[in-house]
């Protein structure tokens, strides 16, 4: 499909449009931090937004979701699964998110398909918002991401002043064009180089960084002083993988809240905290804050491409920005280079 | 690895079946082997589990836990876990009785090359609780005894009470042919008046003078692991041909909880069982 054209004072009634069949994810502003959430009216939807402080990863793989619930006073326990999402438009998922989107697609597809995932990504329509300016601890041109492409979004929207450019990049996303025909007019031509100026600062402004060499320089560093030296000021909080768009570590939970029925629920977890390793018996394979910070670089920079043939890394910068020591992944692969 | 996800029906793979303990053995005061059956008919045909092979065993309303299945697939209508009293889980584990029920999925990973293995001759050394893994190997072996050479179980446990399956030691083992039990206690029992040390190279050249055609295969405690992978090395094994089991922390068991992550391998997935060449390559967190 030809690209489209939406008129900006025309957003929010097409997002209305969209939320009366489908749910509608998208950004809102809330105590001065900007995150996605379920809305029923885009009233409080905010398009000029550099990147919610958590990724919208929380969509297809929840903080705390629940698996299933359980009776256990019946001979049989009574499971039963919990139902799954409504048909859902995620509006305003920034390139880099979309793209650890399919990282995880990586994880949760593979042998052994998690359907909790998949139930809600196959459910999920994906609206990516290119990025006229960006954060100045964005770095997602290291990992071949760029603030105006969205692989992995259904459509593409790009901001240029009055009105947006649309790109259709899959038949979903066709699908929601089709069904909001009247906000959607034909591009004359104009929108790709209009676009080109209005995303120029983004690529400019954000940090230059490269990762030639920095795997294979990893694949030697098992045992080199860079993870004592950082982990000293590591606190341990684990706040780097909670904002993590790509960290994929979880707990499973049961709760029953001394009662018969429950319900087995799974968690975001991290490879930062003690209890992560620790097996029952008290074999602990990752003692000290050492091993927990080197295994966290290590993951994303090495093991992901190993086994996945990508990084584990979007250059998102969220878990630098937000790290209370100023623990800087974007650091760690300038000094990678320098000293492997 | 082996891929049995498709005979299921269910939807998600983190769903447990519900099974029912029938037998109940204390191996020792801090460890019992539960025989259990599935109660929904046609699950224990279909579960295809091989040798080396673990479930997800749970207690709703407590928690899950990764054990081995320690009985072999050649033995129908059960399946065995021998478990160690070592955590919460395992301790309401512990409390079940005959008739109450456990909750099952699986099974998960890899397995022991018993394919591979057949026309040799077995060299299994285990330490403590490792011989619960080693046994579903061990008993799939004798199973079908034509088609594998000499058998040589090399055991170690700390004191006599803390030995395992000593009716499969002492009793049924010995009995079949070519099959030699060799048992050592870390130190002297009045109960015991057999060989009294840890489990040495000297001991196990003795036991295997010649490595010709001879497939080692190990478990037991981490230290254990890593000192008989030295021993076996020592004795002229080529690092390819040393089976052993690893074990991490793990929840999930599909590859994707992360915490039983090594370098680029996920022990659930792509374990427990690994060759020494390719922990050689892992990074040392086991």
């Amino acid at each position: 499909m030809a690209n489209k054209i939406v008129q900006k004072d025309q957003i929010k009634n097409l997002l209305n449009k969209v939320a009366q069949s489908s749910q509608l994810i998208a950004p809102i502003k809330s105590d001065s931090i900007t995150t996605f959430r379920p809305v029923s009216s885009a009233e409080a939807v905010v398009l000029d937004y550099q990147n919610g402080v958590i990724p919208p990863k929380d969509f297809f793989f929840p903080q705390s979701e629940k698996m299933f619930t359980y009776n256990i006073n019946d001979p049989t326990w009574d499971i039963r699964e919990v139902e799954g999402v409504p048909e859902r438009v995620l509006f305003g998922a920034r390139p880099c998110d979309v793209k650890s989107i399919l990282l995880l697609d990586k994880v949760f597809d593979a042998e052994f398909r998690d359907n909790y995932y998949l139930d809600k990504r196959n459910k999920t329509t994906i609206v990516a918002l290119s990025c006229n300016d960006c954060r100045h601890t964005c770095f997602c041109g290291a990992f071949g991401i760029s603030p105006d492409t969205a692989e992995g979004a259904d459509l593409l929207f790009t901001d240029l002043g009055d009105k947006y450019l649309v790109e259709v990049l899959t038949e979903k996303g066709e699908k929601l064009v089709n069904s909001a025909k009247e906000f959607f007019a034909d591009d004359d031509g104009s929108g790709a180089g209009a676009k080109a100026k209005a995303t120029e600062m983004a690529k400019a402004k954000q940090m230059q960084i490269s990762l030639e060499g920095v795997k294979e320089k990893l694949d030697n560093m098992w045992e080199h002083p860079i993870w004592d030296n950082e982990s000293l000021r590591c606190i341990g909080c684990g706040t780097c993988t909670y904002v993590c768009p790509t960290c994929h570590c979880f707990d499973i939970v049961d709760y029953n809240d001394q009662s018969a029925e429950g319900y087995r629920y799974r968690c975001w977890d991290s490879c930062q905290f003690s209890n992560f390793t620790r097996a029952a018996g008290g074999h602990q394979p990752r003692p000290s804050k050492k091993e927990r910070i080197r295994q966290r670089f290590l993951h994303k920079l090495r093991y992901f491409v190993d086994r996945y043939g990508d990084f584990g890394c979007v250059g998102c910068g969220r878990c630098l920005e937000k790290c209370p020591v100023n623990l800087d992944i974007a650091q760690i692969i300038t000094k990678v280079k320098e000293v492997g | 690895m082996s891929c049995n996800c498709n005979t299921r029906e269910v939807a998600s793979p983190l769903l447990p079946y519900i099974a029912t303990v029938n037998k109940i053995i204390e191996e020792t005061p801090t460890i019992k082997t539960f025989q259990v059956t599935f109660d929904e008919p046609g699950i224990l045909e279909n579960f295809g589990n091989k040798p080396g092979q673990c479930a997800m065993l749970s207690i709703l309303g407590v928690g899950e836990g990764m054990i081995s299945i320690t009985s072999s697939p050649t033995r129908k209508g059960m399946l065995e876990f021998t478990i160690a009293k070592v955590g919460r889980l395992t301790s309401v584990i512990h409390e079940l009785e005959v008739g109450d029920k456990m909750a099952i999925r699986g099974p998960y990973g890899n397995h022991f090359p018993f394919e591979e293995m057949k026309g040799k001759n077995c060299l299994f050394v285990a330490g403590g609780v490792g011989l619960a893994p080693l046994r579903s190997l061990i008993d799939y072996v004798l199973d079908n005894r034509d088609d594998y050479g000499r058998v040589d179980i090399v055991y170690g446990a700390r004191c006599y009470d803390m030995l395992c399956f000593k009716y499969d030691l002492f009793d049924r083992w010995p009995k079949i042919k070519d099959t030699h039990v060799h048992v050592t206690l870390d130190r002297e029992d009045p109960k015991w008046d057999g060989r009294v040390g840890f489990i040495t190279l000297d001991w196990l050249q003795e036991i295997c003078p010649s490595v010709e055609n001879t497939v080692p295969v190990t478990c037991g405690p981490p230290i254990m692991i890593k000192l008989q992978l030295e021993n076996f090395k020592k004795m002229g094994f080529k690092p390819e041909e040393i089976i052993t089991t690893l074990e991490m922390n793990m929840r999930c068991g599909v590859g994707k909880c992360g915490r039983c992550n090594i370098g680029e391998k996920y022990i659930c997935v792509d374990g427990p069982v690994f060759n020494a060449a390719q922990i050689q390559k892992l990074p040392p967190e086991y």
